[in-house]
């Protein structure tokens, strides 16, 4: 927190946390005003993401599966980019927008893969994927047609947290709840591990389990991207990285993807506004580049032991 | 739910709702296409029932309809005089376990982790710790506890799985084809378990395809054929020869020996049935039995005589249905029997005399093989013959038109090198 563009002394970052906000101060201001909402909002998207991740990876029982493949952060993208070009960035209604598009998403593909009142898994992610597609393109014509604010929402896309104030925050802080309730579950996701039928027969009521899964992850992932944009890579890797680490039990699978998650984007952000400050890279693609090499390590290295 | 009681007929006793009632229950996949085409039975409490039949019977998809996971799309499946739809699942987990034929876990959990599953429908009643630890002791595979899953072989997982199920404490096990990835060792410790598991208390119904291990644990069988009930009720009675042929479109032959029943089986007699010919063997003590089946496995009509009755030969004659020329236990051959030969041998495109001991009380089929050989008819003579012989009369065969041949392998491989109509 005491890194970024103007340096802040540990000491003075001390201060000024216990002094509180104050308004003449310019440390104070970056610090309470800019780095603080940042910082939080970086932890708890990350930690979002990461059990959204797992939530689905498991349900699906598929690793290559992450919060995007819903269709959801496409659905969010396209509120968010129609706000951008109805010149709403920047408030609260691009936050709306990206919401109320992401969970319209999640209803489309969810009616598509309901059959005889059951959710078939397969089908919600061949459609979450074609959703996907139709949405980029859609996202695509709409930018076309935005020259002014082409930059805006590429910049967005990207995913990043600058300029984040404590309105995003407090959206941010709507998915803490959402982010307890697989805690709740773990059992029948453990259970789950086995497919869908194995779970029935061992007694899990496994259609409302998965209406209650499938509703957190996207409610997760709609708000991480309304919030911050599309940030790759945490919600894959860190369910991966951490079931090698700890196993696949969710007991413990779920708290530490969701803790590794809020470290890793904190640090993410951090390398993002100091690497080439004062510009900033977006932090999708820096936690690409902590990611991708991290895990290939991990699965040379193998299972654990 | 309180509904499940007035179903019962109104004389009934509340203790004798069966434990698990299938009521003229169908159920498709594919409404063209019934799976399972009005079943019924019941199974009491304690029940011991093995089910067979051929494959796409319906087996597995019957067992699905018990443990409620498929709900019938006519008639009705009772679990305790409810209906199945009306269980939640936790509550159909306590009262039936199932494990399937096919089991996939791709990820990392030891066999602790999968065995405590189990519990899940038991709540907070149990610990699944202690639970699990008691059923993989009990299984025999404490040592796997720790193992992962997925690198178990074929046989460990079966039991992993078996265990997860014991975890659950229902009164009902179902189990899927259990056996079919085991060896024969592992098997039988299988079937010794669950009729243990049986003995105190525990209701197993249980698929297979092995019928000869249907005939040996299970007290009673349910035989599908074409997703409906073929037989149902003792295990003998069940798989009678009449049953198994129409089933699974082979001639079964029900043998006792030593105590024990068990069944062989050969191809149902191609249509028509005289496609490659009639072989008359003159045999006894035991030297025609095994050419008596392998000849009928080719498709030959296969005849004999003539033998004691009693005799190793005429038994298996017996359980093949051959038609043969017999006389009483340890008698000499009689004018009957020896008639009756004569006019089988007629009627036979081969004639085979094999090493059978002749002594006095058996002369009289040299006799008729020398009849045969007069009008002509082939005869082919296993060299083990010669030594066999204590009347000194079969050595003159040497110089007649009989074809000697080494051993019953030499003979059917000489047969084999006909042509198919050869032997006519």
């Amino acid at each position: 927190m005491s890194l970024g563009p103007a340096s802040l002394s540990p000491g003075q970052l001390w201060h000024d946390l216990l002094a509180g906000p104050a308004a003449h101060n310019p440390d104070s201001i970056i610090f309470w005003q800019i780095r603080m909402p940042r910082v939080v909002l970086a932890f708890v998207v990350g930690a979002a993401l990461a059990v959204a991740g797992v939530i689905l990876q498991d349900l699906f029982l598929n690793p290559l599966t992450d919060p995007y493949v819903t269709g959801v952060s496409s659905g969010a993208a396209l509120g968010a980019t129609v706000a951008i070009v109805l010149g709403l960035a920047g408030g609260l209604l691009l936050t709306g927008l990206a919401l109320v598009g992401g969970l319209a998403t999640l209803l489309l593909v969810w009616t598509a893969a309901r059959r005889r009142g059951r959710i078939d898994v397969y089908v919600l992610l061949l459609a979450g994927v074609t959703a996907s597609y139709l949405l980029s393109a859609v996202i695509t014509v709409v930018m076309i047609h935005a020259n002014d604010d082409l930059g805006a929402i590429l910049y967005w896309l990207l995913g990043s947290f600058s300029g984040r104030t404590w309105t995003d925050v407090e959206t941010a802080l709507i998915a803490v709840p959402f982010m307890a309730v697989p805690l709740f579950f773990t059992k029948e996701m453990n259970i789950l591990l086995q497919g869908e039928k194995r779970a029935l027969e061992l007694g899990v009521d496994v259609e409302r389990t998965k209406v209650v899964l499938v509703v957190t992850a996207a409610v997760l992932t709609a708000i991480a991207v309304s919030v911050s944009g599309i940030i790759a890579f945490v919600g894959l890797i860190i369910p991966h990285l951490v079931r090698l680490l700890v196993g696949p039990s969710h007991r413990r699978l779920l708290p530490i993807s969701l803790l590794m998650g809020a470290a890793l984007l904190s640090v993410a952000d951090l390398l993002a506004r100091t690497l080439v400050a004062p510009a900033e890279i977006p932090v999708g693609v820096v936690t690409t580049f902590i990611g991708a090499p991290v895990f290939v390590y991990l699965l040379r290295r193998g299972r654990r032991a | 739910m309180s509904g499940a009681p007035d179903r019962r007929p109104a004389d009934a006793a509340p203790d004798a709702t069966p434990l698990v009632e299938v009521r003229e229950a169908s159920f498709a996949y594919d409404p063209e296409r019934p799976v399972i085409k009005r079943v019924s039975f019941a199974l009491e409490r304690g029940d011991f029932v093995g089910v067979v039949g051929p494959n796409g019977s319906g087996k597995s998809t019957l067992l699905d309809l018990i443990d409620g996971l498929l709900a019938p799309a006519e008639g009705a499946v009772l679990v305790n005089g409810r209906p199945t739809r009306e269980y939640r699942r936790r509550d159909m987990a306590r009262e039936i376990a199932l494990v399937p034929q096919h089991f996939a876990l791709e990820f990392d959990l030891t066999v602790r982790d999968v065995v405590e599953m189990g519990a899940y429908c038991r709540g907070s009643e149990c610990s699944p710790a202690s639970v699990a630890e008691t059923a993989l002791g009990r299984l025999g595979i404490a040592a796997l506890a720790e193992r992962r899953f997925p690198e178990l072989s074929g046989g460990e997982k079966q039991m992993a799985v078996l265990a997860q199920a014991l975890v659950q404490n229902a009164g009902v096990l179902l189990l899927d084809e259990p056996a079919s990835s085991l060896d024969v060792s592992h098997q039988l410790a299988l079937f010794e378990l669950l009729r243990e598991l049986n003995g105190e208390g525990l209701t197993v119904v249980c698929v297979l395809h092995d019928l000869n291990l249907a005939l040996t644990y299970f007290t009673r069988l349910l035989v599908l054929s074409r997703g409906g009930v073929a037989a149902w009720g003792p295990t003998e009675e069940a798989l009678s020869p009449e049953v198994l042929e129409a089933v699974y479109g082979v001639r079964a032959h029900l043998h006792r020996h030593a105590g024990r029943t068990f069944l062989t089986f050969s191809p149902q007699r191609a249509a028509g049935g005289h496609a490659r010919g009639r072989v008359h063997l003159v045999c006894g003590g035991g030297t025609g039995s095994s050419l008596m089946r392998e000849l009928s496995d080719r498709g030959y009509d296969v005849s004999a005589g003539v033998l004691n009755a009693l005799d190793s030969d005429e038994v298996t004659g017996r359980e093949l249905d051959l038609p043969m020329a017999v006389e009483a236990p340890f008698a000499p051959i009689g004018d009957d029997a020896h008639d009756e030969n004569l006019r089988l041998l007629a009627g036979a495109d081969l004639v085979v005399l094999t090493d059978v001991p002749l002594g006095r009380g058996n002369a009289r089929n040299l006799e008729a093989v020398r009849a045969a050989l007069a009008r002509g008819a082939r005869v082919w003579v296993l060299e083990g013959l010669l030594g066999q012989d204590r009347t000194g009369a079969a050595a003159s065969l040497r110089d007649t038109a009989a074809r000697f041949v080494a051993d019953e392998t030499a003979l059917l491989a000489a047969l084999d090198e006909e042509p198919r109509q050869a032997a006519t």
